[in-house]
């Protein structure tokens, strides 16, 4: 058995009433996409603090799709409160220079076939133009290592 | 206790028969898996939700001391109660229990690369193990249920839930938006296959309905708010006044001049606003029409009596809802077989009430115009095709067969024909679709009968037009026939009825209300259709009747009598158990800073306490576990990491993050 | 044993029967469920996945068996048939046989140490004897329960298993026993079986080689089947051309069985699903009358299977014979083109109706032990099906699933739910309901 770590990684964090249910509903209909897609049932994703996505980069994940239940959600604060969460995580992951388009937040239902097909789609083929996430941590590493040196 | 003890995890990867060892390689990812710190087994099984399967776990907690399990299988929602109750059985808590979904989520969906199935199994297998290191064992939280149940909807599915839950030895309050019981089923005059009186078969039901101690019955009210939790709903109704009394009643309605369409007859006939839709309703008093009232005063006795609505709010607590509220039949878009623009296009439920106001022995007529030649056509509504037929206001086709119609229209069909031996009759057919318990008798009484059917294709629909000018009849049906090759025959008819479908209901907001969800043919969704048929995603709120999907008279009260066994056993024992997927706070590092009573949106949830300690005010949240409902807003707002939902914890989805994302090269190297 | 005292007696341990049993015994209510198989299971264990969400079929049955076995207040009799039913107040006396197992069930692990050693092979009915199994076996691989049961009329005794069996389970000594249970009331639960294909001359009266029933292809598609895959039994080849015969013993005059089978249009078109996964080059053709797929969610999978290539045509066939290389010639009018054509297939699968387990056409079963009347079609009769459509003429005796008439998994489920709903009110209303309840383990 040999393992694939030349695929850059998905991470799908998925509402048990929205996105992993509606990932169950693509597999009943057989549908393929790709298997580089690592789906985790949440019960809401206000529970994560935008340090979380931060963490989850620096692991090795490429790419976070949070596929919630927007306002169809059993939770009141979900929409907004999700929203506002994963803005500050944009904010963070610019001063940390990691490209903002690895983290997207998309409503899907429990039947949503096609709009999960399509995130998951999307997402992998942006990957697939910008690479691994570890390099443009390494980039901005050796940048800031250039910076110092310059200034010191 | 074995859950305090360093883990002892036990692996087990499901064959699901095929379906996921036909993608992923159950073996090598067991023997890769072992490789991992306080993994004590791991083990494949072709079936581990077989009794067999379920035996060999419960035989690893006992004898091999397993005691955090991980099972890739099926999708949890399928199984997870299944192993929750075998780890039980062997005495381990039943959450120090991890399950992965290796078939909805990889099996299914990566069948064309094996290899990446199977190197994404591994890893979420591996995600499972870092989670179930970190599982705590967690007691449900235990709550009272009223032994109460709400139903909603007064027509036959509502009527028979609530009886059958009342004779359970529970309370019902049944809340019926009309001013009377019954439903659709009092629109019929017989039903089928017996041809008993339809009224007198729902007279029967809801006689023991109103006769019943524990059943309480509110006519004109509606749903307005509901909070609460399965056990422990609020509801908000509230509820129109009935606007006549026993006393005046009769006279108010004789002295009201007002009219509307009555909606009994689809608008065939008038009525009055204050009115009774037929004799023998119940509850027998009239009732104000609130909505079509001109607000007029009606002269009585020479006093001028002016009717007020005054609507009445209350709430009911009830452990359980029933929600039977029933379908609309489909109405046809102006222009659909002619519909609304020839006065000779009706639908089947028009036909059925005009052949009722028809008296025996009276000659059939359609405005005035004898009728010898009469169309049926089927499917309108139902069977649509993209492209072929006008999408709904949604902007859907109604792609689902309405299941009733073909019986149904056989049965008017039958009905005619013995009311009007020498009325020529055309069935315009897809498939004949009578398969019913004494259905098919229908189908060849009618072909006895010497009804013609044609039969036409789905995507070449018949047309129906004004006939020329001149022609005896004033209706042209023309229809490519499949039983004679093909060949486009011409019929000219009095009468075109159009067998209209059944359409899922609005229902004012009540689903976003009670968050029970439609499937894709918009009606409202069951968990599953077999596993759980009858029960909505949201604990203690059922489904019965036509709201689920269509369903005729029979069909609909097997599933409102299922809908009642599902009640009885939820609150027969006058409690219920709730998973703990709540908030808890970690009094250690909880400093009091209030930042998750400010975000959570839930009424008592959580709240700020001050507590003493070695002399000091200190504060500090607590939670109520039975108004949380485990969101986690709090989670991500507190500065101090000091909460958490239990059982999906932070800490834990940080280890499956890490392990998703680890190098799997040398574990991957060992089950080569 | 001893005589039990019950609430309710679920005879048929099928689909039916158990979720009547579950849902009784969730409320409270003291349950035995008596099955003449040694597992209960009843057909639809056999199946291979689901219409119209396609499930894997035991993991829908399996935890429902496994609930079944594991509840605290049901009794499970396997292999054991109702002898007589007599009314004793306002319930029933029954009257039960035990058939020997030759296993003590209290001693066998399942461990199948005795069927691996047996050296008789015997056609596995559950393998619609596409299969084989030993004299001695645990039925299936997901039986419940997980015992063995020797089969005394191929048996050569030969003693093999008594030596092998680790916990000296097997006793060739046994009888079969009689015992007595008191219950509230009854349900039936006792299900359907195809009708015969011998009735049927023009389509070969099962004597054509490559002309199947479709639990045989059920058993072919199933993981769990004899072969697991689809192929021709005459030969074995793996058939390219693979025709369906809808309403082969329903709709039919000559038959004396006019009533519509109601499931056959949905599990034909969900085998010709399956068959273009398992075998993507085969041709498929669907002959058919009416296509009646009237459920939830079945239009649109019988939408699906067109789109996939399914072939579909009307006409009712008139005979079927076969050739030299014993591929299957089907006789048909094509009502579309107004031909009466003859077209060769590699296999053909007869659409077969439903008709009552208790058809008197096959061995009587525990319908006749309760003497309920029956219906025209042969099915239990219920008196008033539009006001309670699970009662039966007899008072405490209900009825459900295909005992009642054709009907397809989901609504077996239903009216299962359904009859407990009726049951247990009864048992309540007569006010004889037996003491002790235990609540479930879990939920």
């Amino acid at each position: 058995m040999s393992v694939q770590n030349q695929q850059p990684k998905i991470l799908i964090l998925g509402t048990l009433s929205g996105g992993y249910a509606g990932a169950d509903s693509t597999g009943q209909s057989h549908l393929d996409y790709p298997a580089n897609t690592y789906i985790l049932p949440v019960m809401s994703p206000v529970m994560f603090p935008p340090e979380f996505y931060l963490r989850a980069f620096e692991r090795g994940i490429d790419g976070i799709i949070v596929m919630y239940s927007g306002t169809d959600s059993p939770y009141k604060v979900e929409a907004e409160g999700t929203a506002k969460l994963i803005n500050r995580a944009y904010q963070m992951m610019k001063e940390r220079g990691i490209d903002i388009r690895r983290l997207r937040l998309a409503a899907i239902c429990t039947v949503c076939v096609k709009p999960f097909l399509k995130e998951v789609n999307q997402m992998n083929d942006l990957l697939k133009g910008i690479g691994f996430v570890k390099d443009e941590l390494a980039g901005r590493a050796s940048a800031m290592a250039g910076k110092e040196t310059a200034h010191g | 206790m074995p859950e305090n003890q360093e883990p002892r995890i036990g692996v087990y990867v499901c064959h699901c028969g095929g379906n996921i060892s036909g993608a992923v390689q159950c073996e090598l990812i067991a023997k890769a898996l072992k490789q991992l710190p306080n993994v004590t087994i791991t083990r494949t099984d072709e079936s581990l939700c077989s009794d067999a399967g379920q035996s060999m776990i419960e035989a690893d907690i006992k004898e091999l001391g397993v005691n955090r399990v991980v099972i890739g299988a099926c999708a949890p929602m399928l199984h997870e109660q299944t192993f929750r109750g075998a780890v039980t059985r062997a005495g381990l808590n039943p959450y120090l229990y991890q399950h992965i979904g290796l078939r909805e989520q990889d099996s299914w969906v990566h069948g064309h690369d094996k290899q990446a199935a199977t190197d994404k199994a591994l890893r979420l297998m591996s995600a499972g193990v870092a989670k179930a290191r970190l599982l705590q064992p967690l007691e449900p939280i235990r709550l009272g249920a009223e032994k109460h149940a709400l139903v909603i909807g007064g027509g036959v599915a509502g009527l028979r839930s609530a009886l059958d839950i009342a004779r359970q030895g529970l309370r019902v309050s049944l809340v019926e938006r009309s001013p009377f019981l019954g439903g659709r089923m009092a629109q019929l005059e017989s039903v089928f296959p017996t041809e008993e009186e339809a009224r007198k078969l729902l007279h029967a039901l809801i006689e023991k309905v109103a006769a019943h101690p524990d059943i309480t019955i509110f006519t004109q009210a509606e749903v307005t708010g509901v909070a609460g939790y399965v056990g422990n709903f609020n509801v908000h109704v509230q509820q129109h006044t009935r606007g006549v009394t026993n006393e005046n009643a009769e006279a108010l309605m004789a002295a009201c001049s007002q009219e509307v369409p009555d909606e009994f007859n689809y608008g065939l006939t008038q009525r009055k606003v204050i009115y009774k839709p037929y004799a023998g309703c119940y509850p027998s008093t009239p009732a104000v029409d609130w909505e079509n009232y001109n607000g007029e005063p009606i002269s009585l006795n020479g006093k001028q009596v002016v009717l007020k609505d005054e609507p009445k709010a209350f709430e009911l607590n009830v452990g359980a809802v029933v929600v039977a509220t029933g379908f609309d039949p489909y109405t046809p878009p102006q222009g659909e077989y002619g519909f609304g623009e020839l006065p000779q296009v009706v639908t089947l439920p028009h036909l059925i009430r005009h052949l009722a106001l028809t008296k025996n022995g009276q000659p059939l007529q359609w405005n005035g115009r004898a009728i010898r030649d009469v169309a049926l056509i089927h499917c309108v509504g139902s069977r649509q095709v993209e492209g072929i037929h006008q999408p709904q206001a949604d902007g859907q086709v109604n792609n689902y067969c309405s299941r009733v119609c073909c019986t149904a229209t056989l049965h008017m069909t039958a009905e005619l024909h013995k009311r009007y031996p020498q009325l020529n009759i055309f069935d315009l057919h897809q498939d004949i679709r009578t398969y019913g318990r004494g259905h098919e008798e229908y189908y060849r009484r009618t072909l006895e009968d010497g009804v013609r059917f044609l039969r036409y294709n789905g995507e070449e629909l018949p047309k129906v037009s004004a006939a020329p000018k001149g022609d005896i009849h004033p209706v042209l049906v023309k229809v490519k026939d499949r039983l004679t090759y093909g060949e486009e025959i011409e019929i000219p008819v009095d009468l075109v009825v159009l067998a209209v479908g059944f359409m899922p209901r609005d229902i004012h907001g009540l689903e976003k209300m009670l968050k029970v969800s439609r499937g894709a043919d918009r009606f409202l969704l069951e968990v599953h259709p077999k596993l759980r048929p009858v029960e909505t995603a949201v604990n203690g709120i059922v489904l019965a009747g036509t709201a689920q999907g269509p369903m005729n008279i029979q069909e609909s009260l097997s599933a409102a009598s299922a809908a009642a066994a599902k009640v009885a056993s939820l609150l027969g024992r006058g409690h219920v158990e709730l998973p703990p997927f709540v908030a808890s706070v970690d009094e250690h590092k909880c400093n009091g800073t209030g930042a998750c009573v400010e975000v959570c949106l839930y009424e008592g949830a959580i709240a700020l306490q001050t507590f003493e300690e070695n002399g000091e005010q200190i504060k500090r949240a607590v939670i109520t576990p039975a108004n949380c409902v485990g969101c986690g807003a709090c989670v991500s707002a507190c500065p101090n990491q000091a909460i958490d939902v239990q059982g999906w914890t932070l800490a834990q989805y940080e280890a499956m993050v890490e392990a998703i994302g680890a190098d799997m090269s040398a574990l991957a190297e060992v089950a080569s | 044993m001893d005589n039990l005292r019950i609430d309710a007696l679920i005879i048929g341990g099928g689909i039916a029967g158990m979720q009547s049993a579950l849902d009784l015994a969730d409320q409270g209510f003291q349950v035995a469920l008596v099955e003449r198989e040694p597992s209960i299971g009843g057909r639809m264990i056999t199946l291979s996945k689901v219409f119209p969400t396609l499930d894997c079929c035991s993991c829908i049955t399996t935890p429902k068996m496994s609930a079944v076995a594991h509840h605290p207040n049901i009794h499970l009799l396997t292999y054991c048939e109702v002898q007589s039913v007599r009314e004793h107040g306002t319930g029933f006396d029954i009257s039960i046989l035990q058939k020997p197992r030759y296993v003590d069930v209290s001693k066998c692990t399942g461990c199948r140490d005795c069927e691996y050693e047996c050296p008789i092979t015997v056609p596995s009915p559950f393998d619609r004897n596409l299969g084989a199994y030993r004299a001695i076996r645990v039925p299936f691989s997901t039986a419940v329960p997980q015992k063995a049961v020797l089969d005394p009329e191929y048996c050569l005794w030969c003693g093999k298993c008594e030596q092998v069996c680790p916990v000296e389970a097997i006793d060739f000594t046994q009888q079969p026993e009689t015992f007595n249970i008191e219950a509230a009331s009854i349900v039936m639960a006792t299900g359907f079986d195809l009708t015969p294909m011998e009735t049927k001359k023009e389509y070969g009266a099962g004597k054509l080689h490559n002309v199947i029933d479709p639990l045989m292809m059920e058993r072919f598609l199933a993981p769990t089947g004899p072969y697991g895959r689809v192929l021709r039994p005459g030969d074995g080849k793996e058939p390219t051309s693979i025709a369906y015969v809808q309403c082969a013993g329903s709709r039919d005059e000559t038959l004396n069985i006019t009533y519509c089978s109601r499931v056959c249009c949905m599990y034909a078109i969900k085998q010709a699903m399956l068959i273009s996964g398992a075998l993507p080059m085969a041709e498929i053709t669907i002959y058919y009358m009416d296509i009646r797929t009237f459920g939830k969610g079945y239009e649109q999978f019988y939408q699906n299977a067109k789109a996939m290539g399914v072939e579909f045509v009307r006409g009712k066939v008139a005979s079927i014979k076969e050739d030299s290389d014993q591929n299957p010639i089907v006789k048909v009018e094509m009502t579309d083109i107004g031909e009466i054509v003859e077209r060769t297939h590699d296999l053909v699968v007869l659409s077969q109706g439903i008709i009552p387990a208790s058809s008197p056409i096959l061995r009587g079963g525990s319908t006749q032990a309760v003497s309920l009347p029956l219906g025209s079609d042969g099915f239990i009769y219920v008196p008033a099906p539009d006001s309670a459509p699970c009662v039966t003429e007899r008072a405490g005796i209900f009825v459900t699933g295909t005992a009642m008439g054709p009907m397809d998994i989901v609504d077996s489920i239903i009216s299962a739910s359904a009859a407990a709903a009726e049951a247990s009110a009864y048992i309540r209303e007569n006010g004889n309901r037996v003491e002790a309840h235990k609540e479930a383990l879990y939920a």
